[in-house]
């Protein structure tokens, strides 16, 4: 169900809930889960179905389950606006996650960072590991390969008999991996690839190279 | 003063201005003056808005006779129009009379044009008689102390009526007025309509099946028969004439001596962007027509809409090319022939369009159909047996719409809150909600308050309260004021409205297409070459080009089905040329395609059923002929789809059209597998619909509008350039989301019966099985594409079904994107 490459001779596991996982370093990389929106919308008037925020934290169990790592790191966007009630949730998440966690904060991240800090949730703006370099925006620097999110990337399939698809997908350029969007109700971006490029589609709980 | 002095008045008025009443206007003032509620049918331009106005100030006069020095200020009667471009004329013809029998009435327009400042006026002091829109008035309804204004409201008269009818503005009427004839102390309720139909449901909808107003109410008929002749513009080389396409544009040399005959020519085209290109092809081609013709459409800006109807009746102008944008409101007397380009999907709006035409009385209507491809010229032939029968469609009103009915309580709970126990029985008492059951009630109010069926501690959701004493009300202001911006778009896509960048509006576009653009790219809009510079705010910034091209946007118009009775129609036309009896000129000049169709196909007589299949390019082509409109075909084909899926599992697409519908997929479909399996039986047809339509993407759509209406999906204000970007998400997500946590949702449930009794008809569906059960099946299996298959598999508007697995079509798309 998940799909290995080698990157600069490191091992990534891409999962089809949209993390990758980095062996040599018992890593486990998010992006873009927007906790928080489901309540942002539904305090607004707006009543979106309430399991929903359920579903991302099971959703973030079964994937550190999975991988057991020993390090979390989300790629921005952790939150989709300010302080509500889904905070509360998450707090008892990271309370009951062995994981250590850090965030690299995204432009939805203006939750005060004090408030990680207490969970003891470390923020950077952007971390270099080895040759690899984690952001939220997309960010290319010579000698660094680049993981981040922001984008919420998808892409089209066109078939035989007109058909068409639209999947969400991880992204991969040559110094670039962008993932895709963990969160449910996270929504997504349709990116057109150039030849070189390689994506990933997530499908019905797997990854399949295209 | 009595009745009979009442009616002086109104006969020297007319007599002033060399007119005689006509009889249904007569009919119409007694039946008003003695209390009675009704509806009135009667066509555009023969003088319905005086059969109305005067009544009602006649009442005013009877029930005021100091008014001369005594005048109590304040709303008396409320005037809606569906199109707020129709306003200014209503409110002339208002006006007239005002002045003419010196009455000290005010006379006002309230829409989405009306000034702030005006607005504000209005908000201490209502004209004596207001003219306004659906929206405009839920808008009222969502002022505070709205039931003191409306209290002395005396008449209600709804224009159009057969517009609204069968759309959610017709519910937003239904629901204002169950409210108004509440809270008005002697209300009548009016409504005019174009001929329909279903005439006597329409008065049902408008009054309320049951209610005391019903029983104490007339339908009017003005019956003003009307010559119409209709006439096809037949192309000279039929050999060269496309089996495709809907501009229409091979005929453009035939128009141009139409147009010369006579003193102004309406050309009515479908779509907004036919409208464009047919202008901008015209000026090309005839230069000499520059000033003397002119566009008209939804989207042009209002001045320029004005200028043009103004224009058409000083006859400054030779022709215009226009939309539905003027299918209605007045008279334009100068106008001696109407083109209709493109099949009209409608024999009710072909009249209308055709009545457009020679309005002195006595003169005969002319029309000239022009096709846009050879098939069509089987409709032309059709539509005028359909013209001679008065062959008029069905507005089909919608029912249980929970989606309106949840804008509407939001509506009430802005204004003065409501009390449930006092309105439940006003909603049961409306036609679209006389099916709605307590438990649905109770569902409506918990999602209103709890924005679900159950309080949980961590929910933070906020919309309408409940205060100590019952009464549901919206406190915060965010959202008494983002649901008065959502009342008014329960129609429509996300527009931007398009400006020059010096500043100057021109009009609105369809934020679809503005995202299909890039810096520099130049389209055509208005009639003008425009190079889009960039976007800001909610603007679309512009500046005139000189280069040309061929974009041009396209908005999202309603495809109309043919009615069962056209459907029929067309039907045995195009039977007639299997036979070679009877045949019109149009079939006469159709039998170069017929030969066509012939070499490796037929020509199905009564008695025939036609399936083709051949492989192209694009995949496994399936064709199935029932003639039998686009409704039913598209239902047909969800249905069928279904039942080849459950034989092995397939992936396709579908396209349909009045004559048929293709299924198209990358392997080939077993034709005798279909057959041998009896798959176009009765039986269990309407439980393999619904289980059809949740491999297919109708309802997706449908929920578009509902997640709209009801409040769930934000579309922000973009002519006032507010955004609410943070609260922004695609219908699509919240479709998603619905599906795979709270399928339950009476919403998400709403467009899945709306789509069900609205698009697919089932029990014509049923009809058209039975008769298919008769008919002998032939199957032909042919090389290439035939002219009948033509339109069908070249259309790319398509619905796609599945019941694969993704991964597996993945796999098998992958294949194909590599090598």
């Amino acid at each position: 169900m998940t799909y290995d490459l080698s990157i600069a001779r490191h091992t990534f596991s891409l999962h089809p809930h949209g993390g990758i996982f980095w062996k040599e370093k018992s890593l486990l990389l998010i992006s873009d889960v927007h906790l928080g929106k489901v309540g942002h919308f539904r305090k607004f008037g707006a009543a979106v179905p309430r399991k929903v925020v359920h579903k991302n934290f099971i959703l973030l169990d079964e994937l550190i389950a999975h991988f057991q790592p020993f390090h979390i790191c989300f790629l921005g966007d952790l939150f989709h606006s300010s302080l509500n009630k889904e905070w509360d949730l998450f707090e008892n998440w990271v309370e009951k996650t062995a994981s250590k966690i850090t965030l690299v904060a995204g432009n939805h991240d203006i939750i005060a960072p004090e408030k990680f800090q207490d969970l003891g949730i470390e923020i950077f703006e952007a971390l270099a590991l080895n040759d690899f370099l984690l952001t939220h925006h997309p960010d290319v620097r010579d000698g660094f390969f680049n993981f981040c999110g922001h984008i919420h990337p998808a892409v089209r399939l066109r078939g035989f008999g007109r058909q068409r698809l639209k999947l969400p997908c991880f992204f991969k350029t040559k110094n670039q991996m962008i993932l895709p969007a963990f969160g449910e109700f996270t929504g997504n971006h349709t990116l057109t690839p150039k030849k070189e490029d390689e994506i990933f589609v997530v499908v019905d709980n797997e990854v399949v190279k295209i | 003063m009595n009745r009979q002095q009442l009616f002086e008045i109104a006969n020297s008025w007319f007599q002033n201005q060399g007119w005689k009443p006509h009889a249904f206007q007569k009919e119409t003032w007694t039946a008003f003056l003695h209390g009675k509620h009704g509806l009135l049918n009667a066509p555009t331009g023969s003088g319905k808005t005086y059969a109305l106005w005067f009544p009602i100030v006649l009442n005013y006069i009877k029930n005021n006779p100091n008014y001369p020095t005594k005048h109590r200020k304040g709303l008396k009667a409320v005037w809606i129009t569906p199109l707020r471009a129709l306003s200014q004329e209503i409110k002339q013809s208002a006006e007239r009379i005002v002045e003419d029998l010196e009455l000290p009435m005010t006379v006002g327009i309230r829409t989405g044009d009306t000034s702030t400042t005006e607005r504000a006026r209005q908000r201490n002091l209502l004209p004596d008689l207001l003219i306004t829109t659906p929206e405009s008035l839920q808008l009222l309804l969502a002022s505070k102390d709205y039931a003191n204004k409306f209290k002395k409201c005396s008449a209600i008269v709804v224009d159009e009526w057969h517009e609204l009818l069968g759309t959610k503005r017709g519910i937003q009427m239904e629901l204002a007025l169950s409210r108004l004839k509440t809270v008005c102390s002697h209300l009548r309720i009016w409504g005019i309509s174009a001929t329909i139909g279903n005439l006597e449901q329409a008065r049902e909808v408008l009054l309320g099946p049951t209610s005391s107003e019903m029983k104490n109410s007339v339908l009017v008929k003005a019956n003003l028969k009307k010559k119409i002749k209709v006439s096809s513009i037949i192309p000279k080389h039929m050999e060269t004439f496309p089996w495709r396409g809907h501009l229409g544009l091979h005929l453009l040399d035939d128009v141009i001596p139409i147009i010369k005959k006579s003193k102004t020519t309406l050309l009515f085209t479908n779509t907004r962007s036919q409208c464009e290109i047919w202008f901008q092809k015209i000026l090309e081609r005839y230069p000499e027509f520059a000033g003397e013709m002119a566009m008209h459409h939804g989207s042009v800006n209002k001045e320029t809409r004005i200028w043009v109807e103004n224009a058409i009746r000083n006859e400054s102008l030779k022709a215009v090319v226009c939309t539905s944008s003027l299918d209605l409101g007045v008279d334009f007397a100068p106008v001696e022939t109407v083109i209709q380009i493109g099949g009209p999907k409608g024999v009710a709006r072909f009249l209308q369009r055709a009545g457009r035409s020679g309005h002195q009385p006595g003169k005969t209507s002319v029309i000239y159909f022009l096709p846009t491809h050879a098939i069509e010229l089987i409709e032309a032939s059709a539509l005028q047996v359909a013209v001679k029968e008065n062959a008029v469609e069905d507005r089909l009103p919608y029912l249980n719409s929970y989606d309106v009915l949840l804008q509407y309580l939001t509506t009430l709970a802005v204004s003065d809150g409501f009390y449930p126990h006092e309105i439940y029985p006003e909603i049961n008492g409306t036609f679209c909600y006389q099916g709605i059951t307590e438990e649905e009630w109770q569902w409506l109010l918990n999602f209103l308050v709890m924005g679900s069926q159950s309080l949980k501690s961590y929910d933070e959701y906020k919309k309408v309260e409940v205060a100590s004493d019952g009464k549901f009300e919206v406190n915060n202001k965010g959202i008494a004021m983002r649901h008065r911006f959502q009342i008014g778009t329960i129609v429509g896509d996300a527009s931007l409205s398009v400006h020059y960048q010096k500043g100057g509006y021109i009009g609105s576009i369809e934020e679809y297409f503005v995202s299909k653009l890039n810096p520099g790219d130049v389209f055509v809009f208005a009639g003008r070459n425009l190079e889009f510079i960039r976007i800001r705010g909610m603007k679309v910034q512009v500046r005139n080009s000189t280069k040309r091209t061929n974009k041009v946007p396209a908005w999202a118009g309603g495809r109309l089905s043919f009615s069962s009775q056209m459907s029929e129609l067309l039907r045995l036309e195009l039977y007639k040329a299997s036979t070679a009896q009877n045949q019109s000129k149009e079939l006469i000049a159709l039998e170069h395609i017929f030969d066509k169709q012939r070499e490796e196909s037929i020509v199905p007589s009564p008695d025939e059923f036609l399936i083709e299949t051949f492989k192209s390019r694009d995949g496994y082509h399936h064709i199935f002929y029932p003639f039998e409109g686009r409704a039913v075909h598209e239902a047909m084909s969800s249905l069928l789809s279904y039942r080849i899926g459950l034989l092995s599992p397939i992936t396709c697409s579908l396209a349909f059209n009045d004559y048929g519908f293709e299924m198209l997929s990358d392997k080939s479909i077993d034709i005798q597998a279909v057959l041998d399996n009896n798959l176009f039986s009765t039986d269990y047809m309407l439980s393999d619909l619904q289980k059809s339509l949740n491999s297919n993407e109708m309802a997706r759509r449908k929920f578009r509008d509902i997640a709209v209406i009801s409040g769930m999906v934000f579309t922000g204000y973009p002519e006032k350039g507010i955004k609410m970007k943070h609260l922004q998400s695609s219908s699509q997500l919240l479709f998603d989301v619905f599906r795979d946590y709270e399928p339950e949702n009476l919403l998400f449930q709403q467009a899945f019966t709306e789509t069900f009794e609205h698009q697919l008809e089932e029990g014509r569906l049923r009809i058209a099985l039975e008769r298919i059960a008769t008919q002998e099946i032939v199957w032909r299996p042919c090389q290439k594409a035939t002219p009948f298959s033509f339109p069908l598999i070249t259309d790319r508007l398509r619905e796609k079904l599945s019941n694969e697995k993704l991964a597996d079509r993945i796999k098998r798309m992958t294949k194909i994107l590599m090598k």
